[in-house]
């Protein structure tokens, strides 16, 4: 609480810091706001063997690692670092294809890397990958990654994604038993060294989007021999042996990390020869820090966008983007009063979402009837544009539910996380349910581990806020851990046979234009349902030094944005 | 005063130990644990986890586990920074928070004593008016709308010093004048109130009458004696000063123990808070103690009874 005011009080002084320093430039108004990146400059590909000069990129993590451990990281911020550090086999095209990176090329059917079945995958790596220490990347450094990742004894948190491999699931959920039988339920999962540069996994069912999760940074091959030797302070610089185009040389914890370029790099070289990563937690502390020319990024903090827009220098710098991402309103469907659909439809209805993104968010964000957000496969603007702001209709349903004018409707709450911009969210609910539904709906602010554990653990709430990333860029990730039957992410306790029905097949489709066309009728059902009712999809509104240069943003980005592919990114002098 | 010491001393053990049962049992009251999550982790995994910690076992085998490793200066280790040991974590993060408490409280006592000083001594003047109207000013302003402002003068506007971050003594500006600001007026105010009250006694005007120059009744007759209040009032302020300032800390992004505590409570890090409470609580124990013993420096009446 304390906290909360400070940082609000914080914003507030900034607000009018900022306002202040604008009122300087006001005879020259700028109204332009980049809404694309600086061309690409035309750097090489593969930059000259000496390089020039020194390329620094100075961006704020925004906090502590918790672990920069590959298979144990899940953090955006985890991702800027290990991504710079380590090489997968696949790799992510700007446009969310898939790459080679280790691997020689994306096994496919036709190229024998898939077995008829589909459930074989062969890949063949690239002989002269190597580690930052010179030694050879084989298939048994990606073997021992993956059985790491899903050792019961490492209890890596999105082990459970990769439970498509054979015998992955038994290997990590074996429970107690003893070494012996361990070893073989090691053995027994589905991925093995034919030779140096030849990796196969067996899967136990086919997975059409197996490839997606072989680019996750969950499976990027980790040295045997510096974990044993190191143990779990491996991570350290000085022990953090990668195999990508940077070398951790510090880590000052709480305060920065510095990588820098490994010349010995086997792929394509990057033009920046360093980057240091700050871990600056407040935003309005970073922001200052790209003011005095510390920082080359910063993102904003929410509610100054437009005196940031209106700044003659700033406004100039400020890129945006859409990631692929959803804010939603949660409902528990277990429970009376939102088991009812048409209880959901009314309060679904009556979210004024243009409201907030243009009044509140100064147009920061797009509006949301889908719970599938633009550029993720099968989206479709029409799914659930039948949901949209209409507060007669909302009433009307509101009316035939029972409880005409919100008259007899049960005392509901809603949770929420007390942090950034949860209130903010909260309030604005709120304000909409009195408005257009005639219901005091109470807000239940909470403290992280106390709103995991209630809401997201327990299932102990009527409505809440979630707001949901891709973990890969595939309907898939969207919908079926939260809303199919029994899944353990499925917070509104959602359950429509007819979903699963779409849902099921779907996993095993090899077909991608059948299997995507199944996930948009089970997303179809799901707008039907309204289990959740979609409110916003975020959009990335940060500043950028004009000197850095080719920059690519993709919706899958970590804490940086632009930090999946930073090799064509320089700084023009 | 030997029999004293080593009564206080041994009495930081009892003292640590409550601290210890209350913060141990608090911990496991508050709602939510270490692996409550975003995304809700695994079952399986939650046991792994819940395994290697031990935290598995009953809570008394639980507290009894942590104590005697605890005894041995093994404080376990932080659950959120993947297996770092508290007292490592501990151990990188002191420096910077003390170096930054320690330059404050300079700060302090270089600028509240003197400043009290000049304005008791010249009381009711313009002097002792334009200090105390500053004193009320800082003590009002809470340290982080200072460290705003002093960022947006030094870092925003003259690009002097840096916003944030560690490393060289620009770094410790800022920070250190936001952490000296109010415990700097609260010295001055108190140090004021009691060289006022001492101006007024007898022994004073004695002194005057002797013929004894203002430098010399000032320094040994009024300071020295008006320095008790003094004493009281800048051990907290040592204490609170280099135990860091999750505020401060934050705002300029100092890699010390102010802000790891806050966050290592926010994420119901056991290991981390467990370790921080005890140290926390050893410094404070120790600057009292320590402050008891200069009492006896300053005014020989006071003695402690070795036993009573």
């Amino acid at each position: 609480m304390l906290v909360r005011t400070i940082t609000t009080l914080f914003s507030i002084l900034l607000i009018l810091v900022l306002i202040a320093a604008c009122g300087d430039d006001e005879d020259t108004p700028v109204s332009a706001t980049a809404t694309s990146i600086p061309a690409t400059a035309t750097a090489p590909a593969l930059a000259t063997p000496t390089p020039v000069a020194i390329q620094e990129l100075r961006a704020n993590l925004g906090g502590e690692p918790s672990t920069l451990d590959p298979q144990l990281a899940t953090g955006l911020h985890e991702f800027s670092v290990i991504r710079q550090v380590f090489q997968g086999l696949l790799g992510f095209n700007a446009d969310l294809s898939l790459k080679p990176v280790v691997a020689l090329e994306v096994p496919t059917v036709e190229n024998g890397g898939i077995s008829d079945d589909g459930l074989v995958y062969t890949f063949k790596l690239r002989e002269d990958a190597t580690w930052s220490d010179g030694q050879s990347v084989t298939a048994d450094d990606f073997v021992f990654a993956i059985k790491r990742l899903l050792d019961p004894q490492l209890g890596a948190p999105n082990s459970f994604l990769y439970f498509g491999i054979a015998g992955a699931m038994e290997y990590t959920t074996s429970g107690e038993v003893d070494d012996a039988a361990l070893e073989a339920l090691r053995d027994a999962v589905g991925v093995e060294a034919m030779d140096n540069t030849t990796l196969k996994v067996t899967l136990s069912e086919p997975g059409p989007t197996f490839l997606q999760l072989m680019a996750l940074t969950y499976v990027y091959p980790v040295r045997q021999d510096i974990i044993e030797t190191a143990g779990t302070q491996w991570t350290e610089a000085g022990t953090y042996i990668g195999n990508g185009p940077y070398i951790m040389t510090e880590w000052a914890h709480q305060d920065h990390i510095t990588l820098e370029l490994n010349s010995d790099y086997w792929g394509p070289m990057p033009n920046l020869t360093k980057i240091t990563y700050r871990m600056i937690t407040d935003p309005n502390s970073e922001l200052a820090a790209y003011r005095n020319d510390e920082l080359d990024l910063s993102q904003v903090p929410p509610g100054i966008e437009e005196s940031i827009t209106g700044d003659a220098t700033l406004g100039a710098e400020v890129v945006r983007s859409l990631q692929l991402f959803t804010f939603g309103v949660f409902f528990n469907t277990t429970a009376a009063p939102f088991d009812e659909v048409t209880v959901r439809k009314a309060f679904a209805m009556a979210i004024d979402r243009d409201s907030w993104v243009d009044k509140i968010k100064n147009g920061v964000g797009l509006a949301a009837t889908s719970w599938l957000p633009p550029g993720m496969p099968g989206y479709d603007p029409a799914v659930g544009s039948e949901n949209a702001f209409d507060p007669s209709a909302a009433q009307a349903l509101l009316s035939s539910a029972g409880f005409p004018g919100g008259e007899g409707f049960p005392d509901v709450s809603y949770a929420f996380v007390d942090a950034g911009e949860g209130s903010l969210i909260a309030e604005f609910l709120q304000g909409q349910f009195r408005d257009n539904l005639g219901i005091e709906v109470s807000l239940e602010p909470l403290d992280p581990p106390s709103y995991f554990q209630k809401v997201i653990g327990g299932r102990d709430f009527q409505l809440t806020g979630i707001g949901w990333g891709a973990d890969y860029p595939d309907p898939e990730s969207f919908l079926a851990p939260l809303f199919m039957t029994g899944s353990p992410q499925n917070i509104a306790g959602y359950s429509n046979p007819e979903f699963d029905g779409s849902a099921g097949p779907a996993f095993a489709e090899l077909d991608q234009a059948m299997r995507i066309d199944l996930w948009q009728r089970a997303h179809e059902v799901l707008m039907g349902d309204v289990p959740v009712a979609p409110f916003f999809h975020n959009e990335r509104f940060f500043l950028l030094k004009p000197q850095v240069q080719g920059l690519t943003l993709t919706p899958i980005d970590g804490a940086i944005p632009g930090d999946t592919m930073l090799g064509e990114v320089s700084i023009s002098p | 005063m030997a029999g004293y010491t080593i009564r206080r001393v041994l009495w930081i053990i009892p003292v640590m130990f409550a601290i210890a049962s209350i913060t141990f049992a608090l911990m496991h009251f508050v709602p939510g644990g270490p692996w409550d999550r975003e995304k809700k982790l695994p079952a399986s995994v939650v046991e792994t986890l819940n395994q290697r910690y031990g935290l598995d076992d009953p809570l008394w085998e639980q507290y009894w586990n942590f104590l005697t490793d605890a005894v041995r200066g093994d404080l376990g280790v932080s659950y959120t920074f993947q297996d770092r040991p508290v007292t490592n974590i501990i151990r990188e993060g002191i420096p910077k928070t003390a170096i930054l408490g320690g330059i404050a409280f300079l700060i302090v006592i270089g600028v509240g004593v003197p400043l009290g000083v000049v304005a008791a001594i010249r009381r009711n003047s313009v002097t002792d008016y334009t200090s105390m109207v500053l004193t009320t000013l800082l003590a009002s302003i809470p340290g982080f709308v200072l460290g705003i402002f002093l960022m947006i003068l030094f870092s925003l506007q003259w690009h002097l010093l840096p916003t944030g971050g560690w490393g060289s003594p620009s770094h410790v500006v800022m920070p250190a004048l936001a952490l000296a600001a109010l415990p700097t007026a609260l010295i001055a105010r108190v140090t004021r109130a009691s060289v006022l009250e001492v101006l007024d006694q007898d022994y004073v005007r004695t002194a005057r009458a002797k013929g004894l120059s203002s430098l010399v009744i000032h320094y040994r007759h009024v300071l020295k004696n008006a320095s008790i209040p003094i004493l009281t009032s800048l051990g907290p302020e040592l204490a609170a000063l280099i135990t860091g300032s999750f505020i401060v800390e934050s705002l300029f992004s100092i890699p010390g123990i102010g802000r790891l505590f806050v966050e290592g409570v926010f994420q119901r890090d056991y290991g981390l808070i467990m370790g921080m409470v005890l140290f926390y609580a050893l410094v404070i124990a120790v600057v009292n103690l320590f402050v008891d013993l200069l009492y006896m420096l300053a005014d020989p009446r006071i003695r402690y009874a070795a036993s009573r």
